[in-house]
């Protein structure tokens, strides 16, 4: 594919466990997403969905393989040049939020453009939380906000620095199916508002059935 | 959005810990800086203090007794001198000056000072400071009326000696004359004008003693009257009372027993010079200003050697209090420094404690692109931080504490401590405490550093 922002070729992820033996969590091989793209990725719990997400973030090494985001190779940069990589290039969006407790929805947003490009400064942050509709709760903390609300903030802080690829692990996991419904939709059309590329990753079969590209982990290998 | 903002907020998370391990920095700093502001502060005030006190001649005894006696009003007098070597001293061609004191007495405890109009003609406490009126005039004096004074108390003490064997009184009417046309007058320093309210042409009753004392026998018969008030010296001369000598003789209780002339001073002593003239008087001590220093050796010698006197050079004896109070002063140094050490070692466990709960925080920001070497500036910045702050409020709260405790140096000794002079030392203890929080952070930064990131990003159940 000559407009990939993903791919994934020949990765291979263990990790040794207490007895000493090896287990093998990841091994695919090939998978490729276009600019603009959105695709699902499913598959059985504990089938390594979260530890391919963190591979292609480069939060993790894998053993072997091509993990390749925007033309750069990720497992052959630096640590800190993948930590730079990532708040540039890559968006992520949790099942639990992961907001900070002490910071504002603003400053939340803020500490996601403070790692990365820095561009657009206050002014975007505001934009794009008002965008998901917070523009009434730019200065609340998360304990004050929703759990639908709290999801709107960790995307817009997902996609302050305007990256190509946006990573969303269980996105709608800890919310009802109303907000689940809501936030997804929000997630699907920023993205293709923006021309993010957006790989998803769920169980949950509604989620699947609103998009056109479903992976399935077990059919990688 | 920056990491001093990141610092601030984590600081906040964590107040109650910020609070208390900060105040500990400030308490150990507040101590250290006290110390160090009261110790140079009286030692340099005792040092100044002795400039204009070259030499002090007292009863034989302890020499600091004597220069704290002399120069500063504190502790009591080790004991009297013969008139005599006043006069001899005065006259001696070594000296520029010699000025008498006696001490004895005491108004609601400030010490009541007998001495000559040259105290204030010529003495000088500072180089080129004397002391200087601020109202009303000098106490008259002169020579004549002292020896009357001297003749007066000699033969009190006759009477009192002749009673206590249980002989028969002789009144001496031409005495009580004397006295009563005796001026009682006294020139009082600042501070006790300022604490008595004491003005002038007011009249005092002096008790004996250099204490106040419930005990102590008030001087009724002999109401002194106020003539004239000291200006500021911000010394020892702010806390006395100046009465002329001869009316310190006058007064019930200070007569002159069994007076003793004092074996003569000379550059070389002879047996020939002895000199058996009964002595007029006598005086607490004198002090001495030479018409140059090559004289003060063989004179302090001379004095030394002689049966009923001791000379002491002031400034000599206060460093040797020094020496000794220097070693009492590291002790509490040591002590202070103690309490910053606690005081670090409480931050770096509080903080180390609150990585178990800040893991999902750092693995967070590290998801968000913060690098490992950002996370471990930020909790070093941390301990900096709270280390500094604590050490710049200790720093303030040091000179509070000794703007508050130089109200009561003052009121005892009448030195004043300059409290908000800012002290070379207070830099050093300010960098000192932000190298100790740099030091207490490298454990738990270490520890965040290492936090695994993917692991604490998993939801919590």
């Amino acid at each position: 594919m000559d407009n990939a922002v993903l791919t994934l070729r020949d990765v291979r992820k263990s990790y040794r466990e207490a007895d000493g033996n090896l287990l093998e969590v990841i091994r695919l091989r090939q998978f490729e997403l276009g600019a603009g793209e959105q695709a699902v990725l499913v598959g059985q719990s504990g089938s390594g969905k979260s530890t391919l997400l963190n591979l292609i973030a480069g939060i993790l090494l894998p053993d072997a393989g091509e993990i390749v985001v925007n033309g750069t190779g990720v497992p052959t940069l630096s640590e800190a040049a993948r930590d730079r990589f990532r708040a540039a290039n890559i968006g992520y969006v949790f099942q639990s939020f992961n907001l900070l407790q002490g910071f504002t929805a603003l400053e939340n947003v803020l500490l996601g453009q403070m790692f990365g490009t820095g561009n657009g400064g206050a002014d975007r942050a505001t934009q794009l939380l008002k965008s998901v509709g917070l523009e009434h709760r730019l200065h609340h903390r998360p304990r004050a906000l929703s759990v639908g609300e709290q999801q709107r903030v960790a995307i817009a802080r997902a996609l302050v620095n305007a990256p190509p690829l946006v990573l969303a692990d269980e996105p709608t996991g800890s919310l009802d199916a109303k907000n689940g419904a809501a936030v997804l939709e929000l997630l699907r059309q920023i993205c293709a508002d923006g021309k993010h590329t957006l790989l998803l990753v769920t169980h949950d079969p509604a989620v699947m059935k609103s998009f056109e590209k479903v992976v399935r982990l077990e059919d990688l290998r | 959005m920056n990491l001093l903002k990141i610092v601030t907020k984590n600081m906040r998370q964590r107040a109650l810990a910020t609070w208390l391990t900060g105040a500990s920095v400030a308490l150990g700093v507040a101590l250290a800086v006290a110390i160090l502001l009261v110790k140079q502060g009286v030692q340099k005030r005792f040092e100044q203090g002795t400039l204009g006190y070259e030499m002090v001649v007292g009863a034989k005894g302890s020499p600091l007794q004597l220069v704290l006696n002399t120069v500063y009003n504190l502790d009591i007098s080790p004991g009297n001198i013969p008139w005599k070597l006043f006069e001899q001293l005065r006259d001696d061609k070594r000296v520029k000056l010699a000025v008498p004191f006696s001490v004895g007495d005491n108004y609601h405890g400030f010490r009541i000072v007998g001495t000559t109009d040259a105290f204030f003609k010529d003495f000088e406490f500072e180089p080129g400071r004397k002391p200087e009126l601020a109202a009303g005039r000098v106490f008259s004096f002169s020579e004549d009326a002292l020896k009357s004074a001297f003749q007066e108390a000699a033969e009190r003490a006759k009477e009192r000696e002749a009673k206590e064997r249980g002989e028969e009184i002789k009144p001496v009417a031409e005495h009580e004359q004397d006295h009563a046309n005796r001026p009682f007058e006294a020139v009082i320093g600042a501070t006790v004008a300022g604490e008595t309210d004491l003005r002038i042409g007011q009249t005092f009753i002096a008790a004996h003693g250099v204490q106040p004392s419930a005990e102590a026998k008030e001087h009724t018969e002999n109401p002194w009257t106020v003539v004239g008030i000291l200006a500021p010296t911000h010394t020892a001369v702010d806390r006395a009372i100046y009465i002329n000598l001869d009316s310190f003789y006058h007064i019930e209780g200070h007569e002159i027993r069994s007076p003793q002339a004092p074996k003569p001073v000379a550059a070389k002593p002879k047996e020939e010079e002895k000199d058996n003239d009964p002595d007029p008087g006598q005086v607490s001590s004198i002090v001495l200003k030479l018409r140059s220093p090559i004289h003060a050796l063989a004179l302090y010698r001379a004095i030394n050697d002689s049966d009923n006197a001791m000379a002491a050079f002031p400034a000599a004896e206060i460093r040797k209090l020094f020496d000794i109070v220097g070693n009492i002063d590291l002790v509490l140094l040591a002590q202070a420094i103690l309490i910053l050490i606690v005081a670090g070692v409480g931050i770096a466990v509080s903080i180390y404690n609150s990585m178990s709960e800040r893991r999902r925080e750092i693995a967070i920001l590290r998801a968000l692109g913060a690098r490992r070497a950002t996370i471990f500036s930020i909790i070093v910045f941390e301990a900096v931080a709270i280390c500094t702050v604590g050490a710049v409020v200790g720093l303030v709260g040091g000179h509070v504490v000794v703007a508050a405790a130089s109200g009561l140096v003052y009121k005892a000794s009448g030195f004043v401590i300059p409290a908000f002079r800012i002290n070379a030392i207070e830099w050093l203890v300010l960098g000192g405490c932000v190298v100790l929080g740099a030091v207490c952070g490298l454990g738990p930064a270490v520890r965040a550093y290492r936090t695994d990131v993917a692991g604490n990003l998993a939801p919590t159940s």
